[in-house]
């Protein structure tokens, strides 16, 4: 069976992702998975300069879910074109990037950096990290500040430009339209829920920043259905993402129109989860008769009528 | 390097209270583990939550292929564990993490445990004993029940200086309370090991820091992944020679960290950057 995918130019020998954020810059994981099994993976939110990131507590685990707020600490977008792009070279993987910006100045610049260095494939635009001052949600939340971000990314880079779009947002079909427009060239749905949990014993938040985001299997119907969403709003291709950590959670992405998926908090839990969806998506092909996966995105029967794709 | 795989349960004791003894086969842990290393396991399905937990290493059995952990369920975690059924498997990644430095030639081991931090210092106390070096335990926990599974180390030549806050077994009061006695009776060299909550680890290190003693803390955060890349369980580290902190993971960097290193919650810099900084204008 094909399980080979291509989307926004970018090919990749599977459907699965590593997440931004939840995969390090890949390379900690060497000698505990080989890299070569993952369609790609996308690095940890970076910057033009190295951050530091919030205090501690920066992670809660809550029902089926994960509340973090990492507030993107990260080695700077130099150090890692410097010390970790020759390491992942050595891998038969797809290498994107996840460039973050505190201005719009600051993710073209980022962008121009990821541009020319070698063995890029391509850029996810963070414009939905939850635990920032600045950046991040701040350009996500707003229709046209998301199309002035990734207008520049655009013009900035010939890369794939991929935009995370925040699920914190009530139409995100909005949202990919504005990417559309700007010239992006795939979709990556969805970063995480903003939450809050409280220790009731203190009265104070559980996590240091106070809110932080919200991932894991808690969040994949909502997740699903953004994707749902964002699929038909636009002609572009959307990855999935939320919660995904089995090969039926992958297939529900792909029959909801996500062209590919990321893998995110199942990578703390498991790291021998690609492996095993690799494995389960296979034998479902099989299993239904299809030799190419390709076949089953957008295949969602919905029961009652909607407005035409891509309206 | 560590290794991920299923591991069977392979024995469960369950002694008194909330606290069980687990054995489970893993080679690599069982071959490589030092002491103060741990692994990441959870019991359930593979990349359902809840996330791994950390749990120190307490003892290993090379020949059968297995190491013990000493679990007290506490929580989702701990607790899914605990009610595993021989031949069921958990999912296990380890050794983790930096293990204790062992003491210099002529220099008695100190350990001060609190509770279920005593499990690394079992493992500890068999590599002192192979390499003929003294050791002694102080341990302390609210009341007896904590206290479980001391008798081991006075067969491993380490005696066992007990503290509880009820005064049910051993010395009333805390277990740095007994460390301090035991420190202001004698003279011979020492170093501090220290696993157990935080407020004790905190005073373990105040207590390093006012004698000048080499000391050595595991510390316990939260952790997300135990290898790097969650960055969930970072810690304030900050040597003599570094003008600012700098953040480091638990996971892969500690979990046993230099006790006049550590920032603490409310300070500005280390031990050791302000020992530096008083010897620099003296």
């Amino acid at each position: 069976v094909n399980l080979a995918v291509e989307l926004a130019g970018l090919r990749l020998k599977n459907p699965l992702l590593a997440a931004s954020g939840t995969f390090g810059y890949g390379v900690e994981y060497e000698g505990i998975l080989d890299l070569s099994l993952l369609g790609g993976l996308v690095s940890k939110g970076l910057y033009l300069e190295p951050r530091e990131g919030c205090a501690t507590p920066r992670i809660a685990e809550t029902p089926s879910g994960l509340l973090n707020a990492i507030g993107l600490q990260g080695i700077g977008v130099r150090g890692f074109v410097r010390d970790v792009l020759p390491r992942l070279s050595r891998y038969d993987t797809a290498v994107l990037v996840n460039v973050c910006g505190d201005t719009v100045q600051e993710y073209a610049e980022v962008s121009r950096i990821v541009d020319g260095a070698p063995g890029v494939a391509g850029i996810e635009v963070n414009i939905s990290c939850p635990n920032v001052e600045r950046g991040g949600i701040v350009f996500g939340g707003d229709p046209r500040l998301t199309f002035e971000v990734v207008a520049a990314v655009r013009n900035a880079t010939r890369l794939p430009v991929i935009p995370k779009l925040s699920p914190n947002v009530a139409d995100i079909t909005v949202f990919a339209r504005a990417c559309e427009d700007a010239g992006a060239d795939a979709l990556s749905c969805v970063n995480t829920l903003l939450g809050l949990a409280v220790d009731v014993e203190s009265r104070k938040p559980r996590l240091a920043f106070g809110t932080g985001g919200l991932s894991g299997p808690a969040i994949r119907p909502v997740a699903v259905r953004m994707t749902w969403q964002a699929a038909r709003a636009v002609r572009l291709p959307v990855i999935g993402i939320g919660g995904i950590g089995s090969a039926e959670d992958a297939l529900e992405f792909l029959i909801a129109g996500a062209r590919a998926v990321q893998v995110g908090t199942a990578n703390f839990v498991d790291p021998g989860v690609y492996e095993r969806i690799l494995a389960g998506l296979a034998a479902y092909l099989e299993r239904h008769g299809i030799d190419d996966i390709n076949e089953l995105v957008g295949t969602l029967e919905f029961p009652r009528p909607l407005a035409p794709r891509h309206a | 390097m560590p290794h991920n795989r299923d591991a069977p349960l392979v024995a469960r004791r369950h002694l008194d209270g909330a606290y069980f003894l687990l054995s489970f086969r893993h080679p690599e842990v069982a071959r490589q583990a030092q002491p103060g290393q741990f692994v990441m396991i959870k019991a359930g399905t593979a990349a359902e939550l809840p996330l791994r937990r950390p749990f120190s290493v307490m003892s290993v059995d090379p020949p059968q292929e297995t190491f013990t952990l000493f679990v007290k369920a506490v929580g989702a975690g701990s607790r899914a564990l605990t009610l595993l059924e021989p031949g069921e498997t958990a999912q296990c990644l380890g050794p983790l993490g930096r293990p204790f430095d062992p003491p210099a030639a002529g220099v008695e081991a100190l350990m001060v445990a609190g509770g279920y931090g005593v499990s690394p210092f079992r493992m500890f106390a068999v590599v002192l004993q192979r390499d003929s070096r003294p050791g002694r335990l102080f341990y302390g926990g609210r009341t007896a029940l904590d206290l479980q599974e001391r008798e081991p180390f006075a067969g491993l030549g380490v005696p066992v200086h007990p503290a509880t806050e009820d005064g049910s077994v051993g010395r009333r009061g805390r277990v740095t309370e007994a460390l301090e006695e035991y420190l202001d009776g004698q003279a011979r060299a020492v170093a501090l090991y220290a696993s157990g909550p935080d407020a004790m680890l905190h005073a373990v290190a105040r207590i390093a820091e006012r004698r000048a003693l080499v000391a050595q803390l595991s510390l316990d955060p939260w952790m997300g992944c135990g290898i790097g890349t969650c960055l969930g369980c970072v810690v304030s580290i900050q040597e003599a020679d570094r003008p600012q902190p700098k953040l480091r993971c638990a996971c892969t960097e500690g979990p046993v960290f230099d006790a006049h290193t550590v920032v603490w919650p409310g300070e500005s810099s280390s031990a050791a950057r302000r020992r530096k900084l008083q010897e620099v204008s003296a």
